[in-house]
């Protein structure tokens, strides 16, 4: 019970090594799935921290470091299916040599190829992809509107701080658009606070977190089509909210 | 069980030995525990005991679950109740803690581990002054388990600190063997 800045009657009474211990308990005992998305917070920092050393010190072959965290991630996910919380090691350590081997593994695996096509144009196909997906009622310009309005929600969302909602830079793009843009933000985050669970994490780790479709489906144990599909209704519901509110 | 299908429970003797054991932790006292539990795998306290050592050691899955076990063998041990729920709170796991306790309120209202029952709730959501009032009354209340008083009041401290309140007496330094004092060289369940 050691508490350096505590203000809420929890954090007067928690202790840091129990919580994860307990988040280890109901994940491996007690099957509470969503354990293993807080388990994968806590540790993300430290895959991404990886990811970055090992970008830094790796030749330029054309890999993006979007790709060296989606490999970091893989090998997170992994340690977390396979650490065994009853030995005592602490995860950390447990996890970096899977998280530094997955990367490596990844990089040797990916050819010239994948790595001009780049990281990034990726995400944005898989984006496209879903919200593109579903049935075509209405006409081409219609269905045209509503990917763009999905998308731009997309680029809202994204690395905004909106969802951590962590003291990140301001992104405001001027004093004029600034109040517009605030209401906009603050639709949106009330938005994913009231989405479905699943929907919300979907949009947390991929539009705040980075997490390719592939990783959140491994995340939450579904397919990737069926992340697609989420992330699709998720982006259709902050669309209505949008309109509605805004 | 034995073959009148009673509980068999360890023998007084046996159980004076183990605590023993455990306060001047020689590093002996997990083995005679097993022991024990293999001939007494009914008996609460065993469990309850081999929770203490285990929180103690820094093994808190296993903690849970023998603390879990006591309570599930013994429904009405309420210390054993009291200090799983407040394991659980310590875990973050607040909503568990109150389900957990929520037996301790066929308690009689005097008693002291209704008071800290009622002084956890408060703090959990955020009730500082109420908090302190129901800690310091089970303090009050409580002459059993003097290395509690010693925790709550700590909590009291923790809490005064973050609402600006009077926290009172200042406590000494917190036992470590938390659980270990409190249960008694005799082990009643109450």
């Amino acid at each position: 019970m050691n508490r350096a800045a505590a203000t809420t009657g929890l954090d007067i009474v928690v202790e840091p090594a129990r919580v994860e211990a307990s988040l280890w308990r109901r994940l491996r005992f007690e099957s509470e799935l969503l354990c293993r998305e807080q388990l994968f917070n806590r540790y993300r920092d430290l895959a991404r921290a990886i990811a970055r050393r090992q970008a830094r010190s790796r030749p330029d072959r054309g890999v993006e470091i979007g790709d060296f965290e989606q490999f970091a991630y893989e090998g997170l996910l992994q340690a977390i299916d396979r650490y065994d919380p009853l030995r005592g090691a602490p995860f950390a350590a447990f996890a970096r040599r899977r998280i530094a081997g997955s990367i490596a593994d990844g990089a040797a695996r990916m050819n010239e190829i994948d790595a001009q096509y780049g990281y990034r144009r990726r995400v944005e196909q898989e984006r496209v992809r879903s919200l593109g997906a579903g049935e075509s009622d209405g006409n081409a310009l219609d269905q045209l509107s509503a990917m763009a309005a999905g998308l731009a929600i997309g680029l809202m969302l994204e690395g905004t701080g909106l969802i951590g909602g962590a003291d990140r830079t301001d992104h405001r793009p001027n004093a004029y658009d600034s109040l517009a843009w605030r209401e906009l933000q603050s639709i949106l985050v009330r938005a994913v606070g009231d989405l479905p669970e699943r929907e919300a994490v979907i949009i947390r780790q991929h539009y705040e977190n980075g997490l390719s479709f592939t990783r959140i489906a491994q995340l939450i144990g579904v397919t990737k089509g069926r992340v697609s599909q989420l992330h699709r209704a998720a982006v259709e519901r902050l669309r209505a909210r949008i309109a509605a509110d805004g | 069980m034995d073959e009148d299908g009673k509980m068999t429970m360890c023998g007084d003797e046996e159980m004076e030995q183990l605590v023993n054991a455990m306060q001047t932790g020689a590093g002996d006292e997990l083995a005679l525990m097993e022991r024990l539990l293999a001939a007494y795998p009914d008996d609460a306290r065993l469990h309850f005991l081999k929770g203490s050592v285990l929180a103690a050691a820094g093994r808190p899955i296993e903690a849970h679950a023998a603390l879990a076990r006591a309570v599930e063998l013994a429904p009405d041990f309420a210390i054993a109740r009291f200090q799983l729920g407040f394991f659980e709170l310590t875990s973050g796991e607040p909503a568990r803690a109150l389900a957990t306790w929520e037996p301790l309120d066929g308690l009689p209202d005097g008693h002291y581990l209704h008071h800290f029952v009622t002084g956890l709730r408060h703090l959990i959501h955020d009730r500082f002054p109420a908090a302190i009032a129901a800690l310091r009354a089970g303090i009050a209340a409580n002459t059993e388990n003097p290395p509690l008083n010693r925790d709550m009041q700590l909590l009291i401290d923790r809490s005064a600190e973050v609402s600006g309140e009077d926290g009172g007496q200042v406590a000494e330094t917190s036992a470590t063997s938390f659980f270990l004092d409190q249960f008694g060289a005799r082990g009643t369940t109450h």
